[in-house]
């Protein structure tokens, strides 16, 4: 038996070895056809699925490139029941074809009758489809593309689409690198989208995926629509594309909640393009009015499913996803992937870190003793009251304390769930606190004095954190509550949280109340951390100190 | 003369090479030791080795004897060479018919015999002239070569027949030469020296052809109201009216028909045999690389081993529960699989071979499966672990894919009764010798190995074993699903430890397994989500410490223990400490202990044992600290096992009662708190069951060769024909009864009845079966049944 770096599991997953001299081969080896699912320090555990096969396949790897990569760097045999379903998967991809016939317009085509007809006798599927002109091929209506390839999915024969795009209206952007240049990285990321037509980039949070955005948009040179999550995000967006391309003020337009500009780039929020008046989305028309030549959608892992539901009527125009995990916490992967398109580009993590581009912050837990008291009137209370209990103890407010002064001239950000100890660690450590109450512009001055340095202390509620994104630290302290979902939360920490200029990596503290429920969320955080990559220790309150 | 008399004499002429051949392909002849010659024969003529050795002959082999069976006749003195066969059989030489003649005559199915009264000529006389031997004609079947039965035997099968056959025969003017025939015997006969009948087909309605070709390969056929359908004379278009009013098809009742053997034969080209299969079918085309073979095969080794240890140290904690009606129930089921961390079909096949391989034994008293000590499994070599499972499934007379999913063959309950088959284990190591023999054929380039499905094994076991292929085509893919799961087979191939097995090369074996099978580890990699991963097998103490410490997740070569504060708890309670648990890991990870890991292990230890249980007899509680401390310095006091666990309370191992007794004695006044006496069930504790010797045992399959020399040694001594001949006795009268009822003659028969007094009697038998004669008396003109063990002489009168 080979001394491989990888131990292929019978439950699918492949565990990775990263010690091994060989791991960075074999890593590069099975990125390409399945997904990264926890890269705690020793062993990354990496799983193969459908999507992950076809996705592959969709990069031109076939199935015996994929046994035999398994194969060669397995140090145990591999199940062979896995080796054969990842054959008979795989090999599901692309017999059915999406193509434009000169005569007929869209057309499937397959050249294995059977699969057709088998095809032809589902239900969902049927009314999709037009007249059939021979054993192999059928007309599609249009319309349908996107539908039919959803069903198609779901039925578990994913069709590859090659029936192009339409041009959109020509418009020149170009990239205008000066003092900077496009990573190697995002580069290759742009042209193998641009190859594929319409997919989505994977790429860690930090690495850069705007620039991807930009030079997709340079080469198409087209008219484009970019969808956002937020308005913050639109901002981003727009400063970024000011800075890096061709593009003037006036070229780019911004359609969110306040704010509706049509122009040749627009930014548009998710939030609005799914407003609902009387049944109907007053907002779609700018997406179907408009001849887009490239839609970019950022953060794909949550696009919301209204805008599934449009993106199946885009078929016909090309179509960027940029996101950093694929992995969704509603499972529709399979929407992403047959309305967006394949995995275009993925980078691990591990590689751009290597690169020096980002850096995984340092967490540490602090746990804190609650004083007698305060365990009395926990163990007392009802279940519904004990979170706030143990999650606010005063004895946190102290340690936020020692953490500030031992920090002293960081960039230092607080954050927390519960408005009372916000206000108090406010007061204590002379910072000041956006909560809901504050009003946009304040929390948008706050945030400008807090990133260019004028204020060093900030402390953010987590109903703020939510509508907004929080701007760079070095050092962050969590009190109370958590991110939303553990996804949203390691993704909003990688961006939060960015490598110092000396090389240093930030720091991320997190207070636990010992013996109590926040212990136990604690663990969950500190098991998805671990599995993220981020370095994780605990230690006591009184260590801290000394 | 008898068959049996002429082949014992036969048998007596042979040399002794011929006879050590003869008891290597027909084993049951020797086994019990036979004593005399005339004893050999008549086993050799028995019905049911009649039956074992036609299951071993080839397709050319059964084709020429089905042919030879069909042109002789025993009674008329009608032998047969290969001259005659090669006008029966097509596309034979004589010396292929020779050759397979000779066969057959080695494995003494057919015997030599005079040629036949028209042939007595110098030249005939060269040629060697056999008869099948006695009930080689019954253990065929009523159809060999798949056609039918003559015309006469027709008549007296079907009375409708019959009583229509003239009326038949004489709607065909071109049937009877001269006047129309008035018997149905007269009939029968004209039809079967009809010379013109090949031409009568020819001219048929339209698709009779389509409907003749249904009866290629057996001669009856299910016909709706076929009686009703016979209408001699009358013109008709529908070939099958056609083909019943001509009498080309004979209804055997309203739903059957029988195409007589003279139809068959003239479909056939007037040919028993059209064509001999020679050759057999070739092997397969298909190939898979060598590497991908080996990686299936390792894969299943490693997963197996894996399972059926598991599966020792599970049953050695918890014994496998039965249903009532036998085999493990599906909720058992489930739950050893999900302990197992398998699929459900594996689970199935690890109890099955883990019960066929005595790991594990049925415990009669509690109807539960118990390890019957996990002990010498686990501490074996894991090329000997292997080695026992598959000798073991080998020689299993059960078949555990009966118990897999549908596709697998049915839903019964693993390690239930109906998953017995007697011949399971004959059956599967014929396929898995096919396979090998198919595998080795193919000859695939360097690199590569021929895939074998079970179509190609199903094929060429139908050439190879025709008769014995239908009872292996319902077992076939059973046998090489858990042939495949089991690493006997990989991608479909049969792996270099399979075909060990198969030749019974154990050492070999041993050597290319330790060669192969990865070396277990010993250390683990713990990381800070709180995870140790195993990369490997991992040694079975090693693996079953570490599972009181963690929860071990994922199914594969690699497993992962899970840390947490439960899993840590659990390790406490079996007597573990902090200092114990990071001295493990310390001494078996691979990397420092992760901080976090560190952490919970010291933080659970420490909040490990704030409430303390403990076992107590009774308790003392005293107001009075100072009494308290006195009785604890009381010498008498010493027999109730004091334990002092606060300044006023004292438990003691003794019962409340005893404990009062005591401290009464001691001048105390106790008074007994009955609302709490403890009452403590003790459960039978039972020791482990004694540990059995596990040793793989090869099943003969061929006698040993010290064997066949000794029966030799006794057969010589034993040389005049018919010996003592006792035991070749019954199976004479047999024959010679047989011979009457064909012959429909009268045998003189000595009986004895009830009370030991013997009669001769001169009857005419009718038909015998099941170890029953019935008789018709001439005198009283009745029937009677006579068993045939009541019949010690039978002569034909």
């Amino acid at each position: 038996m080979t001394d491989g770096p990888l131990i292929v599991q019978s439950d699918k997953t492949i565990l990775l070895e990263v010690d091994h001299e060989q791991s960075t081969e074999a890593r590069h080896a099975i990125a390409a056809f399945a997904e990264l699912e926890r890269a705690p320090e020793h062993v990354h555990t990496y799983r193969v699925t459908p999507l992950g096969l076809w996705n592959a396949r969709a990069a031109g790897i076939d199935a015996e490139r994929v046994l035999d990569t398994l194969l060669t760097y397995s140090r145990y045999p591999v199940p062979h029941a896995l080796l054969v379903d990842i054959e008979e998967t795989m090999s599901r991809y692309g017999r059915l074809r999406l193509e434009k016939d000169p005569q007929h317009g869209l057309v499937m085509r397959t050249d294995d009758y059977p699969v057709l007809e088998e095809v032809l006798r589902a239900k969902k599927i049927e009314p999709l489809l037009g007249p059939r002109i021979d054993g192999e091929t059928v007309v599609v209506h249009s319309s349908q593309r996107g539908q039919l390839k959803q069903a198609l999915l779901k039925i578990g024969w994913p069709a590859d689409d090659r029936a192009g795009y339409v041009d959109g209206t020509p418009h020149p952007i170009a990239l205008e690198q000066k003092g900077w240049s496009l990573r190697p990285y995002q580069q290759l990321a742009a042209e193998n989208f641009w190859a594929g037509g319409s997919g989505v980039v994977v790429l860690p949070c930090g690495a850069g995926k705007t620039l991807v955005g930009a030079a997709a948009m340079a080469q198409s040179s087209t008219t484009t629509l970019i969808l956002v999550t937020n308005t913050v995000a639109a901002r981003q967006w727009k400063d970024e594309l000011l800075k890096r391309t061709s593009l003037t003020e006036e070229e780019i337009g911004e359609y969110s909640g306040s704010v509706k500009e049509v122009r040749p780039v627009t930014i548009a929020t998710y939030q609005v393009l799914t407003v609902k008046r009387g049944g109907l989305y007053p907002h779609l028309e700018l997406v179907d009015k408009n001849d887009w030549g490239l839609i970019v959608y950022d953060e794909v892992h949550l696009l919301p499913a209204p805008i599934f539901r449009m993106t199946a009527d885009l078929q016909a125009r090309r179509r960027l996803g940029l996101t950093a995990t694929l992995v969704r916490e509603d499972g529709r992967e399979g929407e992403v992937f047959s309305l967006i398109g394949p995995k275009r580009y993925d980078a691990p993590w591990k590689d751009i870190e290597a690169q020096g581009y980002i850096a995984p912050a340092d967490c540490v837990e602090v746990r804190v003793d609650l004083p007698r008291d305060e365990r009395m009137a926990y163990a007392m209370a009802e279940d519904a009251d004990k979170y706030r209990l143990c999650a606010s103890s005063e004895t946190k407010t102290a340690v936020v304390e020692q953490i500030v002064r031992r920090h002293a001239g960081e960039q230092l950000l607080v954050i927390g769930q519960y408005i009372d100890q916000l206000d108090e660690i406010g007061e204590r450590i002379d910072a000041p606190v956006i909560k809901g109450s504050t009003s946009v512009k304040e929390r948008q001055r706050l945030f400008d004095a807090f990133r260019s340095g004028e204020i060093s202390r900030l402390v953010v509620s987590k109903v703020a954190n939510f509508s907004i994104d929080l701007p760079e630290a070095s050092v962050a302290v969590q009190v109370s509550g958590s991110f939303g979902s553990r996804q949203e939360e390691a993704q909003r920490l990688g961006r939060l949280l960015r490598p110092k200029a000396d090389g240093r990596s930030a720091r991320f503290y997190a207070l636990v109340a010992r013996d109590t429920l926040d212990q136990e969320f604690a663990a969950k955080r500190q098991r998805f951390l671990a599995e993220q990559g981020y370095a994780y220790r605990i230690v006591d309150a009184g260590d801290l100190a000394g | 003369m008898s068959s049996i008399r002429a082949l014992a004499e036969e048998l007596t002429a042979r040399g002794n090479d011929s006879l050590r051949r003869l008891f290597i392909a027909r084993p049951d002849l020797m086994m019990p030791g036979v004593p005399d010659f005339a004893a050999l024969a008549a086993r050799a003529c028995a019905r049911v080795s009649l039956q074992r050795a036609l299951e071993t002959l080839s397709k050319p082999q059964l084709e020429v004897l089905e042919a030879l069976v069909l042109t002789t006749d025993e009674d008329e003195g009608r032998s047969g060479s290969a001259v005659e066969l090669r006008h029966a059989v097509g596309n034979a030489t004589l010396g292929t018919l020779d050759a397979i003649l000779a066969e057959l005559s080695q494995l003494a199915l057919i015997y030599r015999a005079d040629p036949p009264d028209s042939i007595h000529s110098a030249s005939g006389s060269r040629r060697r002239y056999y008869q099948p031997v006695a009930r080689v004609r019954e253990v065929l079947g009523s159809y060999p070569a798949g056609l039918g039965r003559c015309y006469t035997e027709l008549t007296s099968a079907s009375q409708f027949f019959a009583e229509r056959a003239a009326s038949i025969v004489n709607a065909i003017p071109a049937a009877v030469q001269q006047q129309p025939v008035e018997h149905h015997i007269a009939a029968a006969y004209a039809l079967e020296r009809w010379a013109g009948l090949p031409e009568a087909l020819d001219g048929a309605p339209d698709r009779t052809r389509e409907v003749l070709a249904k009866f290629t390969n057996w001669p009856v056929g299910a016909v709706p109201h076929a009686e009703g359908r016979v209408r001699p004379g009358r013109r008709t278009d529908n070939p099958v009216d056609w083909l019943l009013s001509h009498g080309f098809l004979v209804p055997l009742d309203d739903e059957h028909v029988e195409l007589p053997r003279p139809v068959g034969l003239a479909l056939r080209g007037g040919r028993i045999v059209p064509e001999l299969s020679l050759d057999p079918p070739p092997a397969p085309r298909a190939t898979t690389s060598t590497a991908l073979r080996r990686n299936a095969a390792l894969g299943a080794i490693g997963e197996l081993l894996r399972l059926v240890s598991a599966l020792a140290v599970e049953a050695a904690e918890r014994p496998i529960e039965t249903l009532r009606a036998g085999g493990v129930g599906t909720r058992e089921l489930r739950r050893l699989t999900s302990v197992l961390r398998c699929e459900a079909d594996q689970t199935v096949l690890s109890l099955e071979l883990a019960a066929a391989a005595g790991i594990i034994t049925l415990d009669v008293d509690t109807s539960t499966w118990r390890a019957t000590s996990a002990e010498p499994w686990l501490g074996m070599a894991r090329p000997d672990q292997w080695l026992l499972l598959a000798t073991a499934w080998l020689d299993s007379t059960r078949l555990p894919s009966l118990a897999m999913s549908p596709e697998g063959g049915g839903q019964l309950a693993p390690l239930a009764g109906e998953g017995q088959r007697p011949d399971a284990a004959s059956v599967r190591r014929r396929i898995l010798e096919v396979a090998a023999d198919l595998g080795a054929e193919a000859n695939s380039p360097e690199g590569r190995a021929s895939v074998v499905t079970a179509d190609d094994i199903r094929r060429r076991l139908e050439w190879a074993q025709p008769r014995l292929a239908r009872r292996l085509r319902g077992l076939l893919e059973g046998v090489l699903t858990e042939a495949a799961m089991i690493g006997f087979t990989g991608s479909g191939a049969v792996t270099r430890a399979g075909a060990a097995v198969l030749r019974g090369d154990f050492e070999g074996l041993r050597s290319l397994l330790d060669e192969i099978l990865p070396q277990s580890v010993d250390r683990i990699l713990l990381q800070a989500d709180l995870t140790a991963v195993a990369p490997g097998y991992l040694e079975p103490g090693l693996s079953r410490r570490l599972s009181l410490l963690a929860d071990a997740e994922g199914r594969g070569p690699a497993t992962i223990y899970r840390f947490s504060a439960a899993s840590l708890r659990r390790a406490l309670d079996a007597g573990e400490d902090a200092g114990s648990i990071m001295a493990f890991l310390k001494e078996h990870a691979e990397t420092d202990v992760p901080q976090p890991l560190a952490y919970l292990v010291e933080d659970t230890a420490a909040r490990y044992g704030r409430i303390r249980v403990g076992r107590a007899g009774s308790f003392i509680v005293s107001d009075d600290e100072a009494s308290i401390a006195g009785l604890l310095r009381e010498p008498s006091a010493a027999q109730l096992g004091l334990t002092q666990i606060a300044p006023t309370v004292v438990v003691s191992n003794a019962s409340p009662q005893e404990a009062a007794t005591v401290l009464r004695e001691l001048g105390l006044a106790p008074a007994v708190d009955t609302s709490l006496d403890p009452a403590v069930r003790l459960q039978r504790l039972r020791g482990p069951a004694a540990p059995g010797l596990l040793v793989p045992t090869p099943q003969p399959v061929i006698p040993h060769p010290d064997d066949v020399e000794a029966q030799l040694g006794i057969l010589r001594n034993q040389s005049a024909v018919g010996g003592n001949g006792e035991e070749a006795a019954p199976m004479l009268g047999i024959e010679t009864l047989q011979k009457a009822i064909r012959l429909k003659r009268a045998v003189r028969l000595n009986i004895v009845d009830a009370l030991g007094n013997s009669t001769v009697e001169e009857l005419r038998p009718v038909s015998i079966s099941a170890g029953r004669v019935r008789v018709f008396d001439p005198e009283r003109e009745t029937e009677r049944v006579l068993s045939v063990h009541r019949i010690i002489d039978v002569e034909l009168a």
